[in-house]
């Protein structure tokens, strides 16, 4: 949550918690890609809840996204590394959240897989909050 | 003021509003389709000292690591007087890996001892908040919640458990305890609603 907080007053913050096993996180990787790319005032982190021995098997997936140079994989137990990205959240993956762009506060959170007028409804609103 | 309420829809929608701990069973007579061709209910399942949800399905990577476990509390609990079933509440897959002839194979594979249910429309699922498998609900003897979230610390090892969070909350629910550790969280598969 540090590297969230490098951004605050910069840049809107989208948080996306995502696994190779999971298959809605997949499908939604490259739409969150692309969202990246386009949206300048945008950055993107994306943390692998993949296992620490997969982290090649994650790097080449990322590559094949044009993802990088920084990405994260989940290190602590299940329930330190769920309450540290959202208490509320269940654990459930995806999960996406949102940072303002100004306050760097939370404006918008979601489980599961989502069309791409969610993010972007979510992002231009973080833009001005 | 329109940016405003469309934060709050937002907000409002982003993440499931799961059932409250104290809270009475929610849909306990609804209609399930088990395995076994018959239709059950929740009601139909109930231990006489508790009953144990497991919303689950076929192939969640998670679920596949942990059901082990499923087969053990059951065999160790149902005899104790906790009712268990496994629920499947991925309609979105129904006319696929999770139809209810693949749960049956599924279940025979794995040594399933307890019901294996589907959740028509995600009835339950959605009345119990759950989003994810596997996603657990302990209720007590008079239908109250007082356990949620995952079965332990640990999907990939069971000898590397540090903290048995279920069967330590029904171990303290059958001694007439308070559960000291109510609610978990682990990761798991989104329901496919």
């Amino acid at each position: 949550m540090d590297e969230v907080k490098k951004f605050k007053g910069e840049k809107v913050v989208l948080v996306n918690i995502w696994a190779l096993w999971c298959i809605p996180c997949v499908e939604e990787f490259p739409m969150i890609v692309d969202l990246d790319k386009e949206i300048k005032d945008l950055e993107v982190i994306f943390v692998s809840a993949d296992y620490e021995e997969q982290a090649e098997s994650v790097k080449a997936f990322l590559k094949q996204n044009s993802v990088g140079p920084v990405s994260y994989i989940k290190k602590e137990k299940d329930e330190p590394f769920i309450t540290g990205i959202h208490p509320k959240w269940s654990g459930s993956l995806p999960f996406t959240v949102v940072y303002a762009k100004e306050s760097g506060n939370i404006v918008d959170s979601w489980e599961g897989s989502a069309p791409e007028s969610r993010f972007r409804t979510a992002v231009k609103i973080a833009m001005n909050s | 003021m329109k940016n405003i309420l469309v934060l709050f829809l937002i907000i409002s929608f982003g993440i499931a509003k799961e059932l409250e701990l104290g809270s009475g069973m929610p849909e306990a007579n609804y209609m399930l389709d088990d395995i076994s061709g018959k239709k059950l209910s929740l009601a139909d399942i109930q231990g006489k000292y508790g009953t144990l949800i497991i919303f689950s399905c076929n192939t969640c990577p998670f679920v596949i690591q942990w059901e082990d476990r499923y087969v053990k509390i059951a065999e160790e609990y149902i005899p104790k007087g906790i009712g268990v079933i496994a629920v499947n509440s991925n309609v979105g897959r129904f006319d696929g890996d999770d139809s209810i002839e693949e749960m049956v194979k599924h279940a025979k594979k794995n040594d399933y001892n307890f019901p294996y249910a589907q959740d028509q429309k995600s009835i339950l699922a959605r009345a119990f908040g759950a989003t994810k498998t596997p996603h657990i609900y302990l209720f007590d003897d008079n239908n109250i919640l007082v356990y949620r979230g995952a079965i332990d610390d640990n999907a990939r090892n069971a000898n590397k458990v540090d903290e048995p969070y279920l069967a330590n909350a029904i171990d303290q629910l059958l001694d007439g305890k308070p559960i000291k550790k109510p609610i978990s969280k682990a990761i798991g598969c989104s329901i496919k609603f």
